[in-house]
Order: structure tokens, then C-alpha cells, then sequence
């Protein structure tokens, strides 16, 4: 755990930062000690900011030579009790996919920030995108389930930080930040709020057994130095941690938890934020940066009299299945405005059989409040 | 009152710090504030901007396409700002720096030789804060004291010695507007 006396300082403070930034002033709050990165436009900030404060709050800092090498190193400090994070952007994201899978496999709590920028590949190293939203959901190999976050303002990012930390204890899971280069960039007020207010999920140790692979939903981890004898792998393996890469029983057993306690868990985990959803023929479903702009949309369009309601999704996986569906239902269509192809429109389609309208935009540059509402009205 | 305005040059003339300078004593004097930064992958020259938005009420999008205010540093930003101005809004542009300057009518239009009088104070940097000067005194969108006292939050302690010039940088981009 890190030092609070540091943290203190900057407790009640209003600054004005970036995303990432915040992104970064939040890990510090909810108790992160161990970060392990390589740099890349536009996640930068997140890596400069832990290099500079990290070592202040008694936690270290360490530049990788790759990204791959940075999420080995934060799954191995979080064996050794550490609260451990990454920060990428696309590029890097996409290799640090091995590494995840192996976190997902080990069971083990982190945070992965992906900064999004334009893809694929090196695209527009500046420039903001949603275009990872599938990859965080199934860049790994393997059935998994996965927590992904995706703040839409500069306390958002603070705040869902912080969120971010306590489901990946709570689940003991990996978790990723999904925001993109545009939130990253953008400056805003940050209230910090005083540390009493910064609820820290503890990591569930386990004082004497060494079953801490299976036994439960969410077994309980245990120390390093504890005194315990214990195999952590990526293969197969029993409750205990060994091997077991024959039996189609021990992978089933295994698999289906680790599948279960995400999914069985999804009314917690899910966040989403409504607006005039009571009365309404129109729903906009958006997330992240695109969110900004659709809900200045909404409220134009509800000045012009028409019955336009909006759901923000927070949480993106696992997907607000329930409340998708239910509002759905109430309205004749959807728009999805995504700075991608429409990643999440596809998503949305699985909920329901009203028509589905993608409003992508891609290029590195959101939509306008404008171009959303001209594309509602000439399809209401 | 609500300020739209967009702040745009080539990189290393300290459009991106002009913007942040006003969100931040915008964020000093109890405001909604919102800086969202545009520019390429170069570190000097090519094309930079900001968009900075200095509200009364929450900032639903950063993210718009008109503007109350232009402040353009190159040619290629008058160009590609003054027909995004909304009637009746302003553009202030460095006119030192550009040839063929703008033509709407309906528009305030400021020009300020912000170039050549940071060449008179034997620097060059300090072009934004004469801009800024303008601005404020133009648009009153922040008190000029509380961009004063912001200065000494924003600048590391190491550059405090430049403050002075800073200020009197920024005196002299207000004493353009009448």
C-alpha cells in the first residue's frame, strides 16, 4: 500500500489536467505502488506523471523495452502484493494481448489503460479513436470474461480509476481503462476528493490454504513471503495451482468460474447514466468522448420539441445487457454515434430488433453536436 | 456567458499555452472550463490548435465547429477559421505574421502586430502573452489580474524570472484594444 501522507497534499485540490493525468492521479488514490510501461502517443502523460509521483508514495516505477514486457512485469508485481498498472495506446495494446490472457488465466487483479488512438497498426499517432472496443473484449484467445471502463470527462477519469482498481481486487481480474486520445488530451477541472471519501477495495488474502485457484467463486490470494509453496501458470490447472492440461473436467471447472464470476456478477459491475429516458421514440446509446457530443445532440433536439433519450454506457464490458434491452424496447429506433465502425452499434443489434443506426465517425476528430443531430432528424 | 473560442498557429508559438492559460484563470474565477488540444505528431512548425471553452453553465461538448472568438498566428489559420466565426464573433490575428488578412464584415476583426513587439522586447516567446493581452481586453471572458496571478501557478518556479515580462508582454497586447 502507498503512502497517504504524500497523497494528502493534493486531497481537496482542484486542478486543471488532462485525462490522463487524472487517469493517473486516480491510480495513486486507489492504492496503485507498481507501474510498468512503455511510453506512446497518446498515453504518454499516464506513464510521465507515475515515473514523477509513483517514487513520492514509496511505490516504483519502471520503463519496460516493451509492451509486452510491461504487462509480464505488472501480473508478476501483483504476485508480490503490489497494485500494479500499465498504460498503452492501440499498438501497444495489441501486444500486450498475450499477457492479458495470462492474467485473465492466473487470476491475478491489474489495470490496463489503453489510451485509443486511430488503427490499425501505428494509424494517427495523435489523433483520438474508440476503434479497440472489440479487441478489449476478445483480444485474448480463450473464452474470458473481461471488465472494461470508459470515463467520458476529466473526474471521470479520476474517479472510474479508482473503480477500476477495486473491481480488478474484487474480482481478481484484469481490468482494463478503456478511454481514448481525445478524453486523454482534453483539460478540465479535477476536484480530488479528500481521502476519507476514496473507498480502496483490500486484496482477500488467504491466511493458511493454498487453494487459491478454485474452491469459491473468487478464491482469495496469497501473500508473497506467506511461506506457501505455490505454482502460478497459464496452463490448465487444478485448484491448488498445478497442472493439469489432460483432464477436460479440471479445464471446464476452471474456465466456467473464472467465466462466472464476471458474468454472474454483471448487475454489480455494470454502470450506465440515463437521460429522458422516461418519455422518449429515439434512443442514442454512446460512450467515452462520442458521449459528449450525443448528449449535447439530445438536448438540442429536445429544445426543438422532438422525444430523443440517451443512455451512456460506463461500464462497456461486461455489456449493460438488461438496460439495452429494456430501453430498446420503449423507442421505434437507435443511434449509435462511436469514433469507429461501428464496434458497439453490432453489440447493441444483439438486443433488440429495432433498427440500429451507426453514426461513425473515424479520422481522428469527434463528431459535432451538429452532425449528430442532423443525422437523427433525417432518419426520425 | 459563454465563450467559443479557438486558438491556432504553427506548433512551438505557444498557441496550445495561450489556451490553457485562459482555461485555467477561466477554472481560477469559479468557471466551467474545457481545453481540447489538436496537432500533429511534429514537435516545432506544423499546424496547432485548441479549442477553449469559458462557460457559466456545464460544457456538455468540447468538441464544436463555429466560434465566438478566432485567435489565428499563421496564415493557414486565417484561412481555415474566419469563415467557422459565427456573425457578430471576433477574430484577433497576429498581423506581423500574415499577408492576406481577413475579409467578413460581419465580424470584429482585431489586428495585432504581436510579432514585431516581441522582437521589441528581445523575445519572441512571449507573442502569445501580447495575444492573450488582446484577447482578454477584447472579450473580458477572465479578469487580466486573475491571468496575472495564474502565471505564477502555471510556470514552473525555475521561469518566474520571466513573469515580469510576461506581464508587461500582456500590458501591451491590451493597450491595442480600444
Amino acid at each position: 500500500m502507498n503512502n497517504k501522507e504524500y497523497l494528502k497534499d493534493f486531497a481537496g485540490k482542484t486542478l486543471f489536467v488532462q485525462g490522463d493525468e487524472a487517469a493517473a492521479y486516480g491510480a495513486l488514490f486507489a492504492g496503485c505502488n507498481f507501474f510498468a510501461g512503455y511510453p506512446i502517443t497518446p498515453a504518454s502523460e499516464v506513464a510521465e506523471l507515475m515515473a514523477k509521483e509513483l517514487p513520492k508514495v514509496g511505490g516504483f516505477y519502471i520503463q519496460m523495452e516493451d509492451e509486452i514486457a510491461s504487462m509480464g512485469a505488472i501480473v508478476g508485481a501483483a504476485w508480490t502484493g503490489g497494485k500494479t498498472m500499465t498504460a498503452t495506446s492501440g499498438p501497444g495494446f495489441s501486444l500486450m494481448q498475450e499477457n492479458i490472457g495470462y492474467a485473465c488465466m492466473t487470476e491475478t487483479p491489474c489495470v490496463i489503460v489503453d489510451v485509443q488512438r486511430s488503427g490499425p497498426s501505428t494509424g494517427q499517432a495523435t489523433k483520438g479513436a474508440q476503434g479497440d472496443m472489440m479487441q478489449a473484449r476478445w483480444g485474448t484467445h480463450g473464452d474470458h470474461e473481461i471488465i472494461a471502463l470508459c470515463p467520458n470527462s476529466i473526474q471521470e477519469s479520476f474517479d472510474l480509476m479508482v473503480e477500476a482498481f477495486n473491481l480488478s481486487e474484487k474480482f481478481r481480474s484484469p481490468v482494463i481503462f478503456l478511454t481514448d486520445g481525445e478524453i486523454g488530451h482534453i483539460r478540465e477541472k479535477l476536484v480530488i476528493p479528500e481521502l476519507k471519501d476514496i473507498f480502496i477495495q483490500p486484496r482477500r488474502i488467504s491466511e493458511s490454504k493454498v487453494d487459491i485457484f478454485g474452491g469459491e467463486r473468487i478464491p482469495p490470494m496469497i501473500e508473497f513471503g506467506q511461506g506457501h509453496k505455490i505454482h502460478v501458470t497459464g496452463s490448465t490447472h487444478k485448484s491448488n495451482g498445478m497442472r493439469d492440461v489432460s483432464s477436460q473436467n479440471v479445464h471446464d471447472v476452471l474456465i466456467r468460474r473464472i467465466y462466472e464470476k464476471i458474468e454472474l456478477n454483471r448487475d454489480i459491475i455494470v454502470k450506465y447514466e440515463t437521460h429522458f429516458t422516461d418519455d422518449m421514440d429515439y434512443l442514442v446509446i454512446s460512450y467515452g468522448a462520442s458521449a459528449r457530443p450525443s448528449l449535447g445532440a439530445v438536448h438540442s433536439l429536445r429544445k426543438q420539441g422532438k422525444k430523443i433519450g440517451m443512455l451512456r454506457l460506463i461500464t462497456i464490458w461486461p455489456f449493460a445487457d438488461k438496460i439495452t434491452r429494456e430501453l430498446c424496447k420503449k423507442v421505434k429506433k437507435v443511434f449509435v454515434p462511436e469514433m469507429n465502425l461501428g464496434q458497439i452499434a453490432r453489440e447493441v443489434e444483439r438486443f433488440t430488433s429495432n433498427p440500429v443506426i451507426k453514426i461513425s465517425k473515424i479520422g481522428g476528430v469527434s463528431h459535432t453536436i451538429n452532425e449528430i443531430s442532423e443525422e437523427i432528424i433525417s432518419n426520425i | 456567458m459563454t465563450e467559443e473560442s479557438i486558438f491556432a498557429g504553427f506548433g512551438g508559438q505557444g498557441v496550445l499555452s495561450m489556451g490553457m492559460m485562459l482555461a485555467y484563470s477561466g477554472m481560477k474565477e469559479g468557471k466551467e472550463v474545457c481545453w481540447m488540444p489538436s496537432y500533429g505528431p511534429e514537435m516545432r512548425g506544423g499546424t496547432a490548435n485548441c479549442i477553449t471553452i469559458v462557460s457559466d453553465t456545464m460544457i456538455s461538448s468540447p468538441i464544436i465547429s463555429t466560434f465566438d472568438t478566432v485567435v489565428a498566428l499563421n496564415q493557414p489559420s486565417v484561412d481555415k477559421f474566419e469563415k467557422k466565426i459565427r456573425p457578430g464573433g471576433n477574430i484577433i490575428y497576429d498581423s506581423a505574421n500574415i499577408l492576406t488578412p481577413p475579409t467578413r464584415t460581419d465580424i470584429n476583426i482585431y489586428a495585432i502586430p504581436g510579432s514585431d513587439e516581441a522582437l521589441k522586447l528581445k523575445n519572441t516567446k512571449v507573442l502569445n502573452m501580447i495575444i492573450l493581452g488582446a484577447f482578454i481586453a477584447a472579450r473580458k471572458t477572465v479578469k487580466p489580474e486573475t491571468v496575472m496571478k495564474a502565471l505564477y501557478d502555471v510556470l514552473p518556479e525555475r521561469h518566474h524570472k520571466m513573469i515580469p515580462l510576461n506581464e508587461k508582454a500582456f500590458a501591451i497586447g491590451m493597450s491595442f484594444i480600444k
